[in-house]
């Protein structure tokens, strides 16, 4: 098999717009879990209960979407069911003296509980849940850009959770590096004590952190129920609160890398549903990959982290001799 | 401990231990209040389902077989997280954990021939061995990376499942057509109640690998209680700094509570796999590392008090599973429940006021020394 064979095959099946198309659609729950993720981590708080908080939205959504006809009545009733939980979650782990782990731990198992039981108790059915009634978000045709050959396939015709999640990460950037708020989020991550000695307040840094991280998660749950496949599944979350958490490690914490590196993981599912259905490789070692990717980066990076402080810490000694 | 009287030690910790009664009594029974108010909302009688609860998982005879069924398993995996959480190692792959130490008892089970008395403990053995095997990952990449352990093991506890699955469904497959591996041989099964006596726990698979989860919970009572080791996990799980201060090696207690807590994971699994299933079918028991969590949570993060803990929990799921056949009502209420107490118990601050009653005011202090007394 000559070159031109292999590229074109990789073109056909691996990097054709269909499949681009899905690694975006994929990526935007990751991205918006990522973020969730991202932020309590900058403010030096360990948050796992994103799963729980994203399930939680998923239902919200559907439920304000299924009274109201409305995506947007949806939207905003999973925002505030983000601010509730998150602001739940905050005021007994950080007020409260919670462990935030066992808080999350917590949150996360009662989200699963209580969704299904809200199913069955508001829906009255069992599963799964999809209606006439339950009104999702439409494509969006971007005027200008959907008329240009290629790029116009890619950028247009999304759902609006989908552009409000770019530009969410574009926000981030902007907050946490060119304002003085974001200046004081990662001063709290860094060194929580020198940042109280600064006079900024630790405390209400981190709660807010935690509110805004509820609204990341409401919205990828408002992505899964509303933005692409319209209708609520018990679970639907599946892990893409971890999978968030392993993302904005593996981006070291970064808004621009967890973009990234969610496109990696959700071109990732996208390639491994197409083998999946062709029966080519089992599925099972697919969905493991964003974890072992994780492991193996934190791994890597951690390696040479230590490599450059220990090559630092030599060439200073090498250069301490002659004086 | 040796000049002080059982009389005086009473005295003296009395305060503390009345405080914390208190506390987690307050917390049952407004998490019980506010789960009343969701049960009227949709239209339940709590009363009459709380009374129901009762009665089927402890009150009536096949209630009680179904509790121990349930709570087998729970018990390992909550003392599995107490352990760890008092040792301060977050194990949260503990459900991780549980499965691969299942699907190393199945293999061990059907693939090996040998007399039972061999067999069996050789299967148990290398369900231990399979999860501290599997929480070896995460202790590795925190002793030589320093890696936080909680997000490795969230990460490890979704590799297992998949790979799990992945076994169950290619290479162990028994039949072409069902995800699950052939059964284990007789010889490495634990016997149900209902082999030794056909009335006893008729309709249930309750098995005498209870009596392993009731060993675990004394031997490591023990162990904490009683030992070098336990002392040092636990002057570990109180203050890190303070204990490497004292000469701990703060290295061999991490890879210790890690391993072992991952270990009774793992053999958790493996009484379920030989007690219950006798095979292993895809995906039987999600879930059952994180009600461990929570059960050693609502224990109070001690031993005991988690083997409790988890027969409750075990208690509330049979009652739950009674309610949902006769009165409709969703299962998952009892976890919504549980999950209110274990909010306001893991909330100490809201519990501030009670140390303004007089004999809780010394709370504080005491609770320090009484943790360290041997």
């Amino acid at each position: 098999m000559d070159f031109e064979v292999i590229t074109d095959i990789l073109m056909r099946y691996v990097f054709n717009i269909a499949n681009m198309q899905g690694m975006l659609r994929l990526a935007t729950p990751i991205v918006l879990a990522g973020l969730c993720a991202l932020i309590t981590d900058r403010a030096g708080i360990l948050n796992i209960a994103g799963e729980g908080m994203i399930l939680f939205g998923a239902w919200t959504a559907v439920a304000g979407s299924y009274f109201y006809h409305s995506p947007i009545v949806g939207l905003m009733a999973a925002i505030a069911s983000g601010l509730i939980v998150s602001g739940l979650f905050a005021l007994f782990s950080l007020k409260f003296r919670a462990n935030i782990i066992v808080m999350g731990i917590a949150i996360n198992i009662f989200a699963t509980s209580s969704t299904i039981f809200l199913t069955r108790a508001v829906f009255k059915v069992a599963g799964s849940f999809s209606s006439p009634d339950l009104i999702g978000f439409y494509p969006i045709q971007i005027p200008l850009i959907k008329d240009i050959p290629i790029l116009g396939e890619l950028l247009s015709g999304y759902t609006f959770p989908v552009y409000l999640t770019w530009l969410l990460v574009f926000l981030t950037w902007v907050f946490l590096y060119r304002t003085p708020w974001g200046l004081h989020l990662r001063a709290v991550g860094e060194n929580p004590q020198a940042a109280e000695t600064l006079g900024i307040n630790v405390g209400m840094i981190r709660f807010l952190a935690v509110m805004a991280s509820g609204v990341f998660a409401a919205l990828a749950g408002v992505y899964l129920s509303l933005g692409d496949l319209i209708g609520y599944t018990d679970q639907m979350s599946a892990g893409r609160g971890f999978i968030g958490m392993a993302v904005n490690t593996f981006a070291g914490g970064a808004p621009v890398g967890v973009f990234l590196s969610s496109l990696l993981f959700g071109f990732i599912d996208k390639i491994g549903g197409r083998l999946q259905a062709e029966n080519i490789f089992p599925i099972y070692f697919i969905n493991m990959l964003p974890y072992l990717i994780t492991l193996l980066a934190l791994t890597y990076f951690t390696i040479r982290k230590t490599r450059m402080a220990r090559a630092k810490v030599a060439k200073i000694k090498h250069e301490k001799v002659p004086a | 401990m040796t000049a002080t009287t059982f009389s005086a030690r009473l005295k003296r910790n009395l305060p503390g231990t009345l405080n914390r009664t208190l506390t987690v009594l307050l917390s049952i029974l407004l998490g019980v209040l506010v789960g009343s108010l969701i049960m009227i909302y949709y239209g339940f009688d709590p009363i009459q389902i709380y009374s129901s609860l009762l009665q089927g998982a402890f009150l009536s005879e096949k209630g009680r077989f179904v509790t121990i069924q349930r709570a087998t398993p729970l018990i390992f995996t909550a003392i599995a997280s107490a352990l760890a959480f008092r040792t301060g190692v977050f194990n949260v792959g503990v459900e991780g954990q549980f499965f691969i130490g299942a699907i190393t008892a199945t293999y061990i089970g059907y693939a090996v021939k040998l007399p039972m008395i061999i067999h069996l403990p050789l299967t148990l053995f290398f369900g231990f061995l399979g999860g501290a095997a599997w929480a070896y990952i995460p202790t590795l990449m925190r002793q030589k990376l320093g890696v936080s352990e909680i997000i490795t093991t969230i990460m490890t506890n979704y590799i297992a499942t998949n790979l799990v699955s992945y076994l169950c469904n290619y290479p162990m497959k028994a039949k072409p057509t069902v995800a699950e591996t052939p059964f284990v041989q007789p010889t490495a099964t634990l016997p149900q109640f209902i082999d030794f006596n056909p009335q006893l726990g008729r309709g249930t698979q309750a098995n005498v690998g209870i009596f392993i989860a009731i060993a675990v919970v004394i031997i490591m009572w023990y162990v904490f209680k009683r030992t070098k080791v336990g002392y040092e996990w636990r002057l570990v799980g109180l203050s890190s700094a303070f204990s490497e201060f004292s000469g701990i090696n703060l290295t061999r207690t991490f890879i210790g509570g890690m391993l072992v807590s991952g270990g009774i994971a793992g053999l958790g699994g493996a009484v379920e796999i030989l007690g219950v299933w006798r095979r292993y079918k895809d995906l039987f028991a999600l879930g059952f590392g994180f009600k461990g969590n929570l059960a050693a949570l609502l224990g109070g993060q001690t031993i005991l008090g988690s083997g409790f803990a988890a027969l409750f929990y075990g208690g509330m799921e049979s009652g739950a599973l009674d309610l949902s056949f006769t009165m409709g009502v969703p299962r998952q209420l009892i976890d919504i429940v549980v999950g209110m107490i274990i909010f306001f118990m893991a909330a100490e601050g809201i519990w501030d006021f009670t140390k303004k009653i007089k004999w809780a005011r010394d709370e504080q202090v005491r609770r320090t020394t009484e943790n360290l007394e041997v």
